[in-house]
């Protein structure tokens, strides 16, 4: 938004010449122009000021967004740090295989509402199209359910036969457990699926986020794959109590690892979102103050300027009444 | 040998300790989990979990998720806890009152059958604090 603001505002400014220059060639467009022979008086400072002012304010706002997103991420930090606990033992218990061959795959992106925070949408976007191409197949069939309305602009314009669901505004209200229970209760019921990847950003640390993806498998899967002697071989040794049949729980089993590892990422992509929204804004505001102590000379060059013609008019004017 | 007791929310961990001996509730009954129990898993109903901790029961109320005991690591993913000391019995037994009076209104399948969880969760928590008391 600040860039494009800037970037209409560029072309306005080098419109009298013959033809476009980029924002950043401010000083070696003034400079041509005072050479161009079509007449054109140098710049005024007034234009100069003008854009001084508008970089200075864009500057004030973004050095305000970042500590927004710095506050917002502190918030969110602790809790996604609490929430990693949780689906650990869903991945002992039963490991996390992204490798298993399965026919129905439903790809789950999760991206954020608002923009301007770097890359991470347009990372997720792309690891689900790359998952997507992975698993076509004579057999097998993709679809996708969203999260957030970014991904989903990016989305619908291919692909968009094969999105089931999509869900946005997750983050009007703060996140908390029962609201993703909700959503994953929602997902399940709509979509078959025989695996489910979930695609977000973890948060390493506040420079750092890395596009991740998380399976959770069916019922049907873990029971096949836990009969033969894959790696989900572990989960026999374990003797299965209460309910009525080892079907049941697992059935419960994988809704409740789907809805914690939702809820992970769900978090993580939040803080990742925060993070990079606090990194976006700390690098355009010091682009904004680059720009400003450019222009800053342009306009003391441009004054000093408009001063000399004034002199040399005023002189020669002077020596002509003379001599 | 002792055994090592995780009880985890989606929020926070509440419980990580070792312990001596915890009394778990599931769908099928009460299962008592000594040192050295044989590997299971299994899901946990809404219910109070005892444990015994330097000769000391303590009491909590968990609202239903899933167990697995192996190895003398116990580690229990439930969708909230409380323990005892944290729950104020006035605010408990107003809790009861409002789900008893949730259930009577309670018209469609639905709206009962929430009705009746949220009865459990709330006896639940007044019986923690009976248990102690």
């Amino acid at each position: 938004m600040a860039m494009a603001a800037l970037r209409r505002e560029g072309r306005r400014f080098t419109s009298p010449l013959i033809s476009p220059r980029p924002i950043t060639d401010v000083r070696s467009s003034l400079i041509s122009e005072d050479e161009a022979p079509s007449g054109v008086r140098s710049i005024s400072t007034q234009v100069v000021r003008n854009r001084m002012k508008s970089v200075k304010n864009i500057q004030k706002i973004t050095k305000a967004m970042k500590m927004v997103a710095a506050s917002k991420l502190r918030a969110i930090q602790v809790r996604t740090e609490n929430s990693r606990g949780l689906w650990q033992p869903f991945t002992a218990l039963l490991g996390d295989t992204p490798s298993v061959d399965i026919k129905k795959n439903v790809i789950v992106t999760i991206s954020s509402d608002k923009g301007l925070c770097g890359g991470i949408n347009s990372t997720s976007v792309k690891i689900s199209k790359a998952i997507y191409k992975l698993n076509s197949g004579p057999d097998k069939e993709n679809k996708y359910v969203i999260l957030g309305e970014k991904a989903k602009a990016q989305l619908i314009r291919d692909s968009k036969k094969d999105i089931e669901v999509s869900i946005t505004e997750l983050q009007k209200h703060p996140l908390n457990y029962t609201q993703v229970s909700v959503i994953a209760d929602d997902i399940l019921k709509n979509v078959e699926f025989d695996a489910l990847r979930i695609v977000f950003n973890k948060f390493q640390s506040v420079v750092s986020f890395l596009p991740t993806m998380a399976t959770v498998l069916s019922p049907e899967v873990v029971e096949r794959e836990s009969e033969s002697v894959g790696k989900l071989g572990d989960l026999d040794s374990y003797e299965i109590e209460g309910g009525d049949t080892k079907g049941e729980i697992l059935q419960n089993l994988t809704e409740f690892q789907f809805s914690c590892v939702l809820f992970n990422a769900i978090l993580e992509n939040a803080c990742s979102e925060q993070g990079a929204r606090m990194s976006a804004m700390d690098s355009s505001s010091r682009n904004a103050g680059e720009m400003l102590d450019r222009l800053t000379l342009t306009y003391n060059r441009t004054r000093q300027a408009s001063i000399t013609t004034e002199l040399i008019e005023i002189i020669s004017g002077a020596s002509a009444l003379e001599g | 040998m002792t055994l090592n007791l995780c009880v985890l929310t989606p929020n926070r961990i509440v419980w990580d300790s070792e312990v001596k001996e915890i009394i778990l509730s599931t769908n099928s009954g009460q299962i008592g989990v000594l040192p050295n129990h044989a590997p299971i898993a299994t899901a946990v109903d809404i219910g109070i979990l005892r444990i015994r901790f330097n000769d000391q029961w303590l009491t909590m109320a968990l609202m239903g998720g899933f167990a697995r005991i192996g190895n003398n690591e116990i580690i229990v993913l439930v969708n909230d806890a409380e323990k005892s000391s944290d729950i104020d019995p006035q605010e408990a037994q107003q809790t009861l009152e409002i789900a008893e009076a949730g259930l009577r209104k309670a018209e469609s399948k639905r709206q009962t059958i929430e009705a009746n969880l949220a009865l459990r969760r709330a006896r639940t928590r007044v019986e923690v604090l009976n248990v102690i008391s």
